[in-house]
């Protein structure tokens, strides 16, 4: 009840709050950009599109075993690969559309924006947790390789995709990570965390 | 000498100095400069600037820093704030820089009066930026997806300087491109707003004085949003007649911002909102059921939105749309009343019956029927009658009774409770007490007393009072328990008649009834007066009363004034019923103005002046005056007549003198015929022989005109014809007049020849007169009664009718008292004296008495030959025409004396008691 009481709880309460309304409306938002991205792209909506590379899958085994930790810093390296692949999809989208199709270009960089609002709100977490936030040089993706335009297509399609999955599994950490549970706050359990 | 010329060329140098160009420094080689070069100076501080001289002009221009002076704005600064440094370094100092202006100059003065600039900056003077405060922000919604945030600040004091603001906004591990401010400096818009993370706003300004920072605002921006206000608002109409069915579209999904509400609603038409309790609807929805409305009632109703915990802002309200509830029974009866006219026959009554429609909150739908139904309750065989009647009113032709009326409305849903009226035979029972009335603002407040029995209602009828139409009847139904009601649509200034009816479950009470005005206005004119009598000292006034409509409030009293021209006003207040004053104490024979005024509790009208004269002499004075004045007068006459009776025989003598008969003359006896045939009268036979002389003249009276007859007139008429052409007749013999008989005068009259046989059988003769009271006759003529022609050549003038050889036919005349007509003794006449006559000259004239001899037109008279006298002459043929008195007997006499004595001359006498035959 003390650490609940305490500033830092309250402001851990605030983030992961702040973070499932985010990732929320950040699902909501890339749900609407994949209907405008595959009308635009001309691409069809159930056309399969292999995992991207660099991006840990959203489908995890054994995910309520998870320590909160874990947790963490799997979103983070996911949301700062989303951010990586999203800021190149806006760049190519710039040179593909010009100032054509300015809509999904702001859009493209809202979520962006929401994105690095995320990975902002999983650092602090992970600060919290007296954890540092790992370097993004090191659990950054690798460049990635040069593609044609239609696999350019494709995988913007694949990044929006899965951010909406991640988006869903992000508030359901973030869910986890609000209830009050001893595992959850104790240090012990986060450095077991791989 | 040389001093001279070194000057000269000393100036000439700093000329060249100050004015040539320099290859090497550019265009001006100036002799010094300042320091600090265009400085921005913080308002109120101090400042000290530097002159440097170059050495240069040291040298040749024997120039030191202690000949610098210092100008600000052409304005030399005191020396005392001057400061020589070394000689080619001197100072200024301000201690605050608000004396500073532009340009700060450094000047020499060459030779002690030659001055010449040698430096010059700008000086800028302003203020460091304060820091901006105040700062707040709110996210509003443009679209679905797009939300913009504008931040307000209070940038501070004007600074008098460029001074630049900057919103700035960060994520603690990312920073956002600054805000530039666009024409103004207090707000800017940030459009890339993301929510769920903390971002840090603060405002930085700076200027060249400094840099300021405002708080820092750390908020989530999702906490300030101001939303879009529901949109595709629908109203239905629900199941229950008193329910709304609200549905919309959010603009925000749920993921992103739940959203609580208002839901407001009025009734169309009306202005007063009315809100749904916000509890409940303080959770995301997009439909609610408003309830408790009323039925058949269109609303009108609007709804916003907010975040649901209630951060941030409310949304402007949607906007409008209407809907209607569905009907509903009438909720009551409509108000019923009566009116009863018993002007036909006392014994049938024509009742009117009128209600009021219900208001729409009471007709609860469109109200399609009224059922009236009316039952006689004095007889209870008689059958109910109902009438189905769409307007509000009714007419029935019911015997005297008492009857109950019962109304009921009915809508597409169902029929109203009814309403019932108990119509009694009289209104018998007690009426209201106390009725009063007092005015409030629009509204005319009427109160009463109740009576003592149970009241079920009041009936409060009212109309406004016109003197040009009949009294239009509302009414309005108060409930038993109110004692008292306000009327509206009451108009000021105008009267109205109010009576109150209290309604009894078994009767009615009488009505009381009232006046009153809304309000009370002076009169629109004053009465206009007038006097119904005016005497002496006083005058009665009338006027009419003022119309209702001219009264504009009670007439409390009617003020007189009245004045005389140059008099005081005199006021007299009369009571307003009346409309007559008797104004008393008035000077007689004087001009009143009058004017009278009429006055309300608000003011008083004055009609217009009326002016009067009063009356010279009081009721009966003239009378007075005059009866008497008329009695004295009627005495007096009767005292003339009664003296004049007394002394007639001495009247007499005077005025009919008695004219002695010439043929009783002593001459008469030389003609022996004549007493035999001369037929007297016993009148003649009255004069003696002693009166002979004695000549009386008869005054012909001017009204015994009609006493002439025609035949008797006309030979004056012919008299007047021959007149034109025979003048200066002479009269006969004997005094002949103009009473002579008409024979002689006449010549072509039946008795024309005897009057010619009396013409040329002319007697004559010489008549001794005696002096007629003792007068002296001048002339004593004899008269003949000689048939006899005189001389042949007499005769034969006589014969040319109209000779105008007067000497050959010579009249005689008498002279009474002595004529002085000397000259005409050859034409003898007879002429009255003045004295004898009351009349003017013309009737003096009118005593020429003519006479006519035969056919002769021989003038006759006094000599009036003369044109001018032929007026006078027909003047006097027309007077003696008009006034002689003709005897008959004379005339019918002197035919037969012609008979009998066909050759004698007779002197006729037309006047009665005047000129008798002799």
């Amino acid at each position: 009840m003390a650490a609940a009481d305490s500033p830092s709880a309250a402001l851990r309460r605030d983030l992961c709050s702040r973070g499932i309304r985010l990732a929320g409306k950040m699902r909501a938002d890339v749900v609407d950009l994949l209907d405008a991205y595959v009308e635009q792209q001309g691409l069809d909506a159930s056309a399969s599109v292999e995992a991207v590379e660099g991006v840990p899958l959203a489908a995890v085994e054994r995910w309520d075993e998870q320590t909160g930790t874990q947790r963490l810093l799997e979103n983070l390296a996911a949301y700062r690969a989303f951010r990586a692949l999203l800021a190149q999809m806006l760049e190519e989208q710039r040179e593909q559309l010009g100032e054509a199709d300015a809509g999904l270009g702001r859009a493209l960089a809202a979520v962006l924006l929401q994105v690095s609002a995320f990975a902002y709100h999983l650092e602090e977490l992970l600060r919290l947790e007296s954890r540092g936030t790992p370097d993004e040089e090191e659990d950054g993706p690798p460049p990635p390789p040069r593609l044609s335009l239609f696999e350019q297509k494709l995988r913007g399609l694949g990044v929006l995709r899965e951010l909406a999955q991640w988006a869903v599994r992000s508030v359901r950490d973030l869910r986890q990570l609000a209830k009050p549970s001893p595992a959850t706050g104790a240090a012990p359990s986060l450095a077991e965390s791989p | 000498m040389f001093s001279r010329w070194n000057w000269v060329a000393c100036g000439f140098y700093l000329v060249l100095n100050i004015c040539s160009p320099d290859a090497s420094n550019g265009l001006v080689q100036s002799c010094g400069h300042i320091i600090p070069e265009s400085p921005v100076l913080a308002l109120g501080s101090n400042f000290t600037a530097l002159c440097i001289l170059n050495e240069s002009c040291l040298d040749f221009g024997n120039i030191y820093a202690s000949q610098i002076i210092w100008k600000i704005k052409n304005k030399l600064v005191p020396k005392e704030q001057y400061r020589e440094i070394n000689r080619t370094v001197s100072s200024v100092t301000f201690n605050d820089t608000s004396s500073l202006a532009t340009p700060l100059t450094c000047n020499i003065l060459a030779d002690g009066q030659i001055e010449q600039n040698i430096y010059g900056i700008t000086v800028t003077v302003g203020l460091a930026p304060e820091k901006p405060k105040n700062l707040s922000c709110i996210v509003h919604q443009v679209s679905r997806f797009t939300y913009v945030m504008t931040c307000t600040w209070n940038p501070g004091r004007h600074t008098f300087l460029d001074t630049q603001f900057k919103l700035r906004y960060s994520w603690p591990e990312e920073d956002f491109p600054d805000c530039i401010p666009k024409d103004v400096n207090n707000s800017c818009t940030i459009t890339d707003i993301q929510f769920f993370v903390n971002t840090e706003i603060w405002v930085e300004a700076t200027n060249a004085l400094g840099k300021a920072e405002s708080d820092h605002l750390v908020i989530d921006p999702v906490d300030i949003v101001k939303p879009l206000s529901p949109q595709n608002v629908s109203v239905s109409s629900g199941v229950l007649p008193t329910v709304l069915q609200l549905s919309w579209e959010n603009w925000i999904s749920n993921a992103v911002m739940a959203l609580k509400f208002n839901i407001r609603y009025r009734i169309a038409g009306d202005t007063n909102w009315m809100e749904v309790p916000s509890e409940d609807t303080a959770s995301p929805r997009t439909s609610f059921s408003v309830q408790g409305l009323r039925p058949y009632t269109e609303y009108v109703f609007s709804i916003r939105c907010m975040k649901e915990d209630g951060e941030g802002y409310w949304s402007d309200w949607s906007e409008e749309k209407t809907g209607i509830t569905t009907e509903d029974l009438p909720s009551k009866g409509p108000a019923i009343w009566r009116i009863i006219d018993r002007s036909h026959s006392p014994a049938s009554w024509t009742v009117h019956l009128i209600w009021k429609a219900l208001k729409p909150f009471e007709a609860n739908g469109v109200i399609l029927q009224y059922e009236v139904t009316v039952r006689d309750k004095s007889s209870l065989s008689c059958p109910v009658k109902k009438y189905n009647v769409t307007s509000t009113n009714h007419t029935l032709q019911l015997p005297e009774g008492t009857y109950e009326v019962t109304l009921i409305a009915r809508n597409s849903v169902g029929a109203s409770p009814p309403s019932v009226l108990l119509i009694p035979a009289s209104n018998s029972k007690a009426p209201v007490k106390n009725l009063r009335t007092l005015p409030k603002h629009d509204k005319l407040w009427v109160g009463w007393t109740a009576p003592n029995s149970y009241v079920l209602k009041y009936v409060i009828e009212w109309c406004l009072v016109s003197s040009s139409s009949d009294c239009i009847m509302e009414w309005q139904i108060a409930q038993g328990d109110v004692q008292g009601i306000d009327l509206k649509g009451i108009k000021p200034f105008k009267c109205y008649l109010i009576t109150v009816y209290p309604l009894y479950a078994d009767g009615q009470g009488s009505g009381q009834s009232v006046k009153a005005y809304l309000k009370q206005d002076r009169p629109s004119k004053g009465p206009t007066v007038q006097t119904k009598k005016v005497g002496k000292a006083e005058a009665v006034l009338t006027w009419n009363h003022l119309t209702v409509e001219e009264q504009n409030g009670f007439i409390r009293n009617y003020t007189i004034l009245y004045k005389t021209i140059d008099g005081n006003e005199t006021v007299v207040t009369v009571d307003p019923s009346k409309t007559e004053y008797t104004l008393s104490s008035l000077t007689s024979d004087t001009l009143y103005t009058v004017r009278m005024m009429a006055s309300t509790d608000n003011g008083s009208s004055t009609g217009p002046d009326f002016t009067f004269t009063t009356q010279k002499f009081g009721k009966g004075e003239i009378e007075a005056i005059v009866v008497p004045v008329c009695l004295a007068f009627l005495l007096i006459v009767l005292l003339g007549v009664l003296f004049c009776f007394n002394k007639r025989d001495l009247i007499k003598k005077h005025i009919w003198p008695i004219v002695p008969d010439p043929s009783k003359s002593n001459i008469a006896q030389w003609s022996p015929q004549v007493p035999a045939k001369h037929n007297f009268n016993s009148k003649d036979q009255m004069y003696p022989e002693g009166s002979f002389t004695d000549v009386s003249v008869v005054e012909i009276e001017a009204d015994d005109k009609k006493s002439f007859s025609e035949q008797d007139l006309k030979p004056f008429d012919l008299l007047k014809k021959e007149k034109s052409t025979s003048e200066g007749h002479s009269s006969g013999i004997g005094g002949s007049s103009c009473m002579s008989s008409p024979r002689q005068s006449v010549s072509d009259s039946d008795e024309g020849e005897t009057t010619q046989n009396t013409s040329s059988t002319v007697q004559y003769s010489t008549v001794v007169l005696n002096g007629y009271r003792d007068q002296t006759p001048l002339q004593v003529f004899s008269r003949s009664e000689s048939t006899q022609p005189l001389l042949d050549s007499e005769e034969r003038s006589e014969d040319h009718s109209g000779g105008a050889e007067s000497t050959a036919q010579r009249q005689q005349y008498f002279r009474q008292n002595g004529g002085q007509d000397e000259t005409n003794t050859d034409r003898p006449c007879f002429e009255r004296t003045k004295q004898i006559t009351h009349a003017d000259e013309g009737d003096l004239v009118g005593f020429v008495q003519l006479q006519i001899s035969g056919q002769s037109s021989q003038p006759l008279g006094l000599g009036m030959e003369k044109n001018t006298q032929e007026a006078a002459l027909s003047s006097v043929l027309q007077t003696c025409t008009e006034g002689q008195t003709v005897r008959p007997e004379t005339v019918e006499e002197n035919p037969l004396s012609v008979d009998e004595m066909p050759k004698s001359y007779l002197p006729q006498t037309v006047r009665q008691g005047g000129y008798m035959p002799q």
